[in-house]
């Protein structure tokens, strides 16, 4: 009996010694939150795995909730080495058939979180492009991006949603090679958009709202 | 003097209030349909459908489910690929991995859980008035299919 189900790293609280929990405000999350909040019965898509507080978070707002851990797909196929593993043309379409399957037109906002700043081209623009796909016309994206060029690696993280300005940030695995992002290089990557938002941060993440 | 004599008959038996359990053993594999009138305990292979109507379904931490679940409440620790349905309460452990969609009136994962699919909670009235709304449509298809096959005199 063969399953889908992937093997790896799962989201786990951080084990004793290891970095510590983060607990950041985001103007990101509160924008994303105020597009959700003008409607009724919307469709939102989480991609840092489910976690008892986004669930409850998104469906006590009135909507509905998915949930796909990408970081999780990304642990089961490039392992230990996201940036040399990703290279590797059987990997990459390994992670691809597995990741961000849904139908077309099926959510209006998605949680990406920073995900995407793990992955190097031509694998992020197909990812992207994928997210813009399934992201129905008007609907938003929330991501993160490494704004300090002197970062090389960063640990990964789930985000869980302590309230509609607040995130927590959850270690769960060994830190990874970022790509650097600036503002023209983010509004190139979703220059097929509609709008791409940025809003700063006290700590070295860009924020970006992308509406589709 | 002779001691009283004393007899002692067995109470007689009445059916369990509670209800019983049964359990699939992590060495069983099951390809098919499987309904249960009580609560169920599945840690081996199931492919295809369970059923437990209004009682509990624990999915184990050796079971590996290819099968769409419906019960009262379903606790998961194990592998399941298929759509979930739990009248009352889905309970996914830290160990569960889940791919299919959920459809319940309460939702608990622990930190750790792997699950990819979507959540539907509807409340306990919307799932009654929904159900009501159902069969509403029976008896006039019913009605229909009389009259088509009555015979003509």
């Amino acid at each position: 009996m063969k399953f889908a189900v992937p093997k790896g790293t799962f989201a786990k609280s951080a084990a004793p010694g290891s970095a510590p929990s983060v607990t950041r405000q985001s103007s990101g999350l509160d924008q994303f939150h105020s597009l959700l909040k003008g409607a009724e019965d919307l469709h939102v898509l989480d991609l840092s795995g489910a976690s008892q507080a986004n669930i409850t978070f998104i469906t006590n707002a009135g909507h509905s909730f998915s949930s796909d851990d990408i970081v999780a797909t990304m642990l089961q196929h490039f392992e230990d080495d996201f940036a040399e593993n990703q290279q590797s043309d059987s990997k990459a379409a390994a992670f691809l058939e597995q990741t961000l399957t849904f139908p077309a037109n099926s959510f209006d906002g998605v949680l990406a979180w920073d995900a995407l700043q793990f992955l190097a081209p031509p694998l992020l623009e197909q990812t992207v492009e994928r997210l813009l796909r399934l992201t129905r016309p008007g609907g938003s994206i929330l991501a993160f991006f490494n704004a300090n060029e002197k970062v090389k690696e960063i640990p990964l993280y789930t985000y869980r949603i302590q309230d509609s300005k607040t995130l927590i940030q959850v270690p769960r695995g060994t830190p990874q090679k970022v790509q650097n992002f600036n503002n023209r290089s983010i509004e190139k990557l979703f220059e097929s958009a509609a709008s791409v938002k940025f809003f700063l941060t006290r700590d070295n993440l860009r924020e970006v709202i992308v509406r589709r | 003097m002779s001691s009283p004599s004393r007899t002692f008959e067995p109470e007689p038996l009445t059916p369990s209030r509670s209800g019983g359990s049964a359990a699939l053993g992590k060495n069983v594999t099951v390809k098919g349909q499987i309904f249960a009138r009580e609560d169920l305990t599945i840690d081996g292979e199931v492919e295809g459908t369970v059923e437990c109507h209004e009682h509990r379904l624990t999915i184990g931490p050796n079971a590996r489910v290819q099968a769409g679940l419906k019960a009262r409440e379903i606790i998961i620790q194990g592998s399941i690929q298929g759509n979930v349905d739990a009248t009352d309460k889905i309970d996914i452990k830290k160990e569960a991995k889940l791919v299919g969609d959920i459809k319940t009136s309460r939702i608990v994962i622990e930190d750790g859980a792997y699950f990819k699919g979507s959540i539907d909670i509807s409340k306990p009235q919307a799932r009654a008035q929904a159900q009501q709304a159902t069969p509403a449509a029976a008896p006039a298809a019913a009605a229909a299919t009389t009259q088509a096959g009555t015979p003509s005199r």
